[in-house]
């Protein structure tokens, strides 16, 4: 009985698509995008997972990390137009506070994570509160300003306890089942954690908050014209931006069992503009491939040129002057042409038919 | 009763007063319209009603409240939403997104932040949808806004005030660069809101809203040089001497005056 109702749907079903109507097509469509986010997780997972035989488990997770702090750069560049060049910060502190957390106040690593998370937030709170009041250079450089301030903070006035330059090795990697000593283990967990930190910008991108950010890129003065207090919002997705950020310091330092004074350096933060670039900012898989792509560029290249950064250089022109979009757009460009034509090849077709 | 007053409005740039001792009124549910030849200081006027400039001197009294010192968006809390003289729409965006920053709106700011958070997108395109149809722009709603046309455009930039229900909406030369076909579309449809809101509209041209308005305001050199019923301004010899000659001149191409 059940199983030929069952398959009497499935022809009924059938019939349905045959004839080209959906009874149920706004349902069907939610659930279609429902099964679409998984699909994508899972694409993602088996891209990282194809890395690994080549790259081995510990530079896939490094890569991760970078694909996390990527986008959460993107979120705010991409997203809401605003370039800060003092993004490492937040990276930063997240990464001390691991550390730091983890020598003096737990010994339970998931704690010290929050921790980081918690304080990159506060200091985003803080540095976010002045910043997002101007844009364009003047926010690109006063946040480089707070970066600048951040390093100098660990590399002097807390040397005592940061270790300034040789930086601070992590104790209590362990925890009961989370063991942050095996590399495979945090494979697992970045891996996990990337996908959930894509998740969830995607869904906040996609909401009508990503819509709101998008007109504030475009035109910040019209939206306030739409009475809104646009440095709320921003401050909001700063803050946002500098938890994400702080979320991969913190997984930084657990990856490295150490705590490298190189995650506060202000000049880093040209790497994650170019990641954003060259992979597409303004979209989270341009984010992804980017990061994925500048790590490789910047990890594998050294090997074999010696003058590896003119390949980045010369990346960075083509992308400026010809590919606006980055990697991602261009093939996004790339698909809407070929769907145009064959839009107009088929119904070419049908009139001569 | 009146819902705006400005007393001895003025505004200075440089040695230039773009706007000079201005006290407007304008009543509720009336329809205004403001006139006077280019560089008279109509929408400088508009920028200090706004809040898009402070005052060099005077106040603006809105709903009975001194607003003069208030920013942009206290001001449309308050009701009052303008429209700018180039077009100003989201062009990256899609035209039914374009109209989101309107529809979940409230005017308390947390929750306004929580709206965004947990609104479907589905309801608020159904919502975009709903007030598309009122310019009618409904067929438009999934192309990029880049691509409308600009007399398109000035629809849907009036419908993004619209969907504030505005108490007073100001617009600033809502024809200029549009088609005859187009300014009979936003034509129709402020007729239809003719009566149910508060209306303060910039015109170049006097021929185009002299049947629209109830009364009218003829600025000149930054000054209000004469008010009261469309019949009864056009016939003042004053407005005849200093705009009668230039009314008809060389309308500005869109393109122009886009820049
Ligand atoms: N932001 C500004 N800075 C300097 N001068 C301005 C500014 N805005 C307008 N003006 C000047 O004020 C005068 C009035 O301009 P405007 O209000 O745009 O006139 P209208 O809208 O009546 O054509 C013009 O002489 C113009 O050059
Ligand atoms: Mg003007």
């Amino acid at each position: 009985m059940r199983k030929e109702s069952r398959y009497m749907r499935d022809v009924l079903k059938k019939q349905e698509t045959m004839l080209g109507v959906s009874v149920t097509a706004r349902k069907s469509f939610v659930e279609a995008m429902g099964g679409q986010r998984v699909l994508e997780l899972v694409l993602i997972a088996v891209v990282f997972l194809v890395l690994v035989p080549f790259l081995g488990a510990h530079r896939v997770t490094d890569f991760a990390i970078f694909c996390i702090f990527a986008l959460s750069f993107d979120l705010l560049y991409g997203y809401m137009g605003r370039l800060s060049f003092g993004h490492l910060l937040y990276l930063g502190v997240g990464a001390y506070t691991v550390g730091l957390s983890l020598r003096y106040v737990t010994t339970n690593p998931l704690l010290a994570i929050v921790l980081g998370v918690v304080a990159a937030s506060l200091a985003g709170m803080a540095v976010g509160a002045v910043t997002v009041r101007v844009s364009g250079a003047a926010f690109a450089l006063s946040n480089l300003a707070f970066n600048r301030v951040g390093w100098f903070l660990v590399m002097s006035p807390l040397k005592e306890i940061t270790g300034g330059e040789n930086g601070l090795s992590i104790r209590n990697l362990s925890f009961w089942l989370v063991n942050f000593r095996n590399p495979n283990f945090r494979f697992w967990f970045v891996l996990v954690a990337l996908l959930g930190v894509f998740l969830f910008l995607r869904v906040l991108t996609a909401s009508p908050y990503g819509v709101l950010l998008r007109s504030i890129k475009e035109d910040e003065r019209r939206v306030r014209f739409l009475g809104y207090n646009t440095y709320f919002y921003k401050w909001i997705t700063f803050v946002v931006a500098a938890s994400i950020a702080g979320f991969a310091g913190a997984l930084t330092a657990l990856n490295y069992g150490y705590v490298n004074p190189n995650t506060l350096d202000v000049h880093a933060n040209a790497g994650v503009v170019f990641a954003c670039l060259i992979g597409g900012s303004g979209r989270l898989y341009g984010a992804l491939l980017g990061g994925i792509l500048y790590m490789l560029i910047t990890n594998l290249l050294p090997i074999y040129f010696q003058r590896w950064e003119f390949v980045l250089g010369v990346a960075l022109l083509l992308i400026v002057f010809r590919f606006r979009g980055g990697i991602w757009g261009g093939l996004e460009a790339l698909r809407k042409s070929i769907v145009l034509r064959y839009n107009a090849s088929s119904s070419k077709k049908g009139v001569s038919q | 009763m009146e819902l705006l007053v400005t007393e001895g409005l003025t505004k200075r740039f440089g040695g230039l007063v773009a706007v000079n001792e201005v006290n407007l009124r304008i009543k509720e549910n009336e329809a205004l319209g403001i006139i006077g030849p280019n560089g008279s200081g109509k929408t400088t006027l508009f920028n200090l009603l706004s809040g898009f400039f402070a005052p060099t001197k005077g106040r603006v009294v809105f709903r009975g409240k001194d607003v003069t010192r208030l920013s942009p968006e206290e001001r449309v809390k308050m009701g009052m939403v303008r429209t700018f003289q180039l077009v100003s729409v989201f062009n990256s965006l899609k035209v039914w997104e374009s109209l989101v920053p309107c529809i979940v709106w409230n005017s308390d700011i947390y929750h306004s932040l929580w709206k965004f958070m947990t609104t479907a997108v589905e309801e608020v395109r159904d919502n975009s949808i709903e007030a598309l149809k009122l310019v009618g722009l409904k067929d438009y709603a999934d192309s990029m806004t880049a691509e409308l046309s600009y007399g398109d455009k000035r629809l849907l930039e009036i419908a993004f005030a619209l969907a504030f229900q505005p108490k007073l909406l100001l617009l600033d030369e809502p024809f200029s660069g549009l088609s005859d076909v187009e300014i009979g579309k936003v034509l129709a449809l402020l007729r239809s809101l003719k009566g149910k809101t508060t209306i303060g509209i910039i015109e170049h041209k006097i021929s185009m809203i002299v049947d629209f308005v109830d009364r009218l305001c003829v600025m000149n050199e930054g000054r209000i040089i004469c008010e009261g019923k469309p019949q009864e301004v056009l016939a003042d010899p004053l407005v005849n001497e200093c705009y009668w000659g230039k009314e008809e001149v060389v309308e500005e191409a869109p393109s122009s005056s886009a820049l």
